[in-house]
């Protein structure tokens, strides 16, 4: 079932377009990750849906109200994290917290009943008379989910909720999602990190506006053409240009190796035979299937 | 609907209280300028350094000079310069005014002439100056009757009212109570509003099922209830310690206190719809206060100002909160009698009030 559906949307910045033609649908219980670099137009794309900016052209619903004339209904249904932490610094956890309560109605002995499960599950319970502002980034990342969630929304709409956020608790927040999915909740999530698209049910991958490809995670890899090698050898220039000038290759840095494409779609033996001249040994070269940053960075280079 | 607007009022008082310079603001800067301008804005002159080159050296000169000092108003001092050097005293500030004797003071009073005497004043303070002139013109004018037996066919009988000592302090703290109150509720209203736009909370707000009137009467009813308190700290102070009379009536006084504040309310909001950052917000907020003070008879009389800016005065609202209070506390006026100034209020504030909340309304949109 459609709970979320975005047609056309259109939406330019004097002469900008932030979302170009952009179209898009959510299933209920669906956590959808929209995956872009900064400027793609992932911030516009939320905020249109959530009513905070107006759009230009294009067809926005939720559960079947359409965004530009009934947000009033799906006002309630909804929970939004922008991207900038925006709670008050200078109220503590719990008075953050009550206060959200207060304005989507709940009374007081419903907070009492309420804050006790988020509590739970975000871990914030021994901070509950901290500042806002006094909180390590993922820790204000889960008070801004938790204040989201006071009115159990149907759904969230989450605008990079892991970016600057330590390992450890991106995953400690992931594993929340993931908990929220299974109450039924749909999740629309953007994010610069790879490894967290590979949570989601679906991925869009955005640039310049557009939709570039979307589909699970794991059945986007295959979309690659080509041949991806992981070659061992210390990812310094002078190597990336050796192996740059060999033609018909293309070499990024990859953590503490390096990753060398190839059109072809087979193994290339004559590849592997020009990298032993220039002193990189067959058993440091490994053909790999190509992961979903491969994938979309083939798909912006076309 | 009461519970959102409660929410917000709530934790809008926890964030007036959980900031030290917002609790400074409103309690220690309405006391500080009260002392401060109270003690310090002293338009009553007295005391004036007065030097007397007395070259008639009669009992007669000396007489005059005795009936000069009897009061509370000259001070007199022997003088250090030369006559023709008397102008170096008042470049050093020894003194502001200078009396000449002639020799031939007391000859002509004998003989029934007109017998001059000079006064100098320092007119730097036109102000002060032309009041010494009218002290020592009246004082002069008692000796000739009393000494000369010259008697002037009207005799002028003063008597003030409602401020009988003169006592500027009655007159200034009433004005910036009034001040105080425009300028608590117009910035802070101002500020507590962009500050939400700067950190993103009115984002945050805007998806919540708030609505707008919430929004707004959830922003400004803590600011009039600080500016009650404010209002009210302020008048005990100047009751209590400066002992300024109270006359007229207190209800009378907050009621329209209470109708005053729609404008500055609105002053406060219409400010955040045009500003991005608490700075701006301030500085525009600052702005507004510069024009109200100045046009607002605070320092001034309305009535010393040129006709052209007598008619912009028309256009500020704390002009005519500045008349009610005086009148109600200084005169005891009521109702029938600062009707006007309560009607431009009533129409200040629907007008101010109701522009801003289309305009915010619009702004959140």
């Amino acid at each position: 079932m459609t709970i979320v559906a975005v047609e056309n949307l259109c939406k330019s910045y004097k002469s900008l377009t932030a979302v170009d033609d952009f179209s898009f649908a959510a299933d209920k219980g669906e956590i959808v990750a929209i995956v872009g670099p900064d400027g793609a137009g992932k911030t516009s794309l939320f905020r249109t849906i959530c009513g905070l900016i107006q759009f230009d052209a294009g067809d926005v619903t939720i559960s079947g109200y359409d965004v530009s004339t009934r947000f009033d209904r799906i006002k309630p249904l909804l929970g939004y994290m922008p991207q900038t932490f925006s709670l008050y610094p200078d109220l503590s956890v719990e008075e953050n917290l009550r206060f959200y309560a207060g304005l989507f109605g709940l009374t007081g002995s419903q907070f009492d009943h309420k804050k006790g499960p988020l509590y739970e599950f975000s871990g914030l319970g021994p901070f509950y008379d901290r500042r806002a502002g006094d909180l390590s980034g993922g820790m204000k990342q889960k008070l801004a989910l938790s204040c989201a969630l006071i009115h159990d929304p149907k759904v969230l709409i989450l605008d990079e909720p892991t970016t600057g956020v330590d390992p450890l608790s991106r995953r400690q927040f992931w594993q929340i999602l993931k908990q929220l999915q299974k109450q039924g909740a749909t999740l629309i999530v953007s994010t610069p990190y790879m490894d967290e698209v590979a949570l989601a049910d679906r991925a869009i991958f955005m640039h310049q506006g557009k939709k570039l490809a979307e589909g699970p995670p794991d059945r986007l890899t295959e979309r690659y053409r080509g041949k991806v090698y992981r070659v061992k050898v210390e990812p310094s220039t002078e190597r990336v240009g050796q192996i740059m000038d060999i033609g018909n290759v293309d070499v990024r840095r990859f953590g503490a190796a390096l990753h060398v494409y190839t059109s072809a779609s087979t193994v290339d033996d004559r590849l592997i035979g020009q990298l032993a001249e220039i002193g990189i040994e067959p058993d440091r070269i490994e053909p790999i299937k190509a992961g979903l940053e491969d994938v979309f960075i083939q798909l912006m280079g076309n | 609907m009461r519970r959102m607007i409660l929410a917000l009022m709530k934790k809008e008082f926890l964030q007036v209280m959980r900031d030290p310079n917002m609790l400074r603001m409103i309690f220690l800067m309405p006391i500080i300028q009260l002392v401060v301008l109270g003690y310090a804005i002293n338009t009553d002159v007295k005391d004036i350094h007065t030097i007397v080159y007395d070259y008639d050296r009669s009992e007669l000169s000396r007489e005059f000079v005795r009936s000069l000092s009897a009061g509370e108003y000259f001070r007199i001092e022997a003088p250090e310069y030369p006559v023709l050097d008397a102008a170096r005293g008042f470049t050093e500030n020894r003194y502001t005014a200078a009396l000449i004797i002639p020799e031939d003071f007391s000859e002509n009073i004998d003989r029934r002439l007109p017998a001059d005497v000079a006064l100098i004043v320092d007119g730097t303070n036109a102000n002060s100056a032309a009041i010494t002139v009218g002290y020592a013109g009246i004082i002069a004018g008692q000796f000739s009757r009393k000494v000369a037996g010259m008697s002037s066919p009207i005799t002028m009988r003063q008597k003030m009212m409602y401020n009988p000592e003169s006592e500027s302090v009655n007159f200034m703290v009433p004005g910036l109570v009034a001040l105080l109150l425009t300028m608590i509720t117009s910035m802070l209203t101002s500020m507590a509003i962009v500050r939400e736009r700067e950190v993103g909370t009115l984002e945050q707000l805007m998806v919540t099922p708030i609505s707008t009137p919430a929004l707004i009467l959830g922003k400004t009813i803590p600011f009039a209830i600080l500016g009650f308190l404010e209002l009210s700290v302020a008048l005990a102070f100047g009751v209590l310690w400066f002992g300024i009379p109270f006359v007229g009536s207190w209800p009378l006084l907050y009621l329209l206190s209470f109708i005053y504040l729609f404008t500055t309310l609105g002053v406060g909001m219409f400010i955040s719809t045009i500003t991005k950052t608490q700075q701006q917000a301030m500085f525009f907020a600052w702005f507004f206060m510069i024009f109200a003070i100045m046009t607002s008879g605070f320092f001034t009389p309305i009535s010393n100002m040129p006709q052209s800016v007598q008619y912009m005065t028309y256009l500020n609202p704390l002009r005519y909160f500045m008349t009610i209070i005086r009148g109600i506390m200084m005169k005891g006026s009521g109702i029938e009698i600062l009707y006007p100034q309560i009607l431009a209020l009533i129409g200040f504030g629907i007008a101010i009030f109701g522009m801003s909340w289309m305009r915010f309304s619009k702004r959140v949109k």
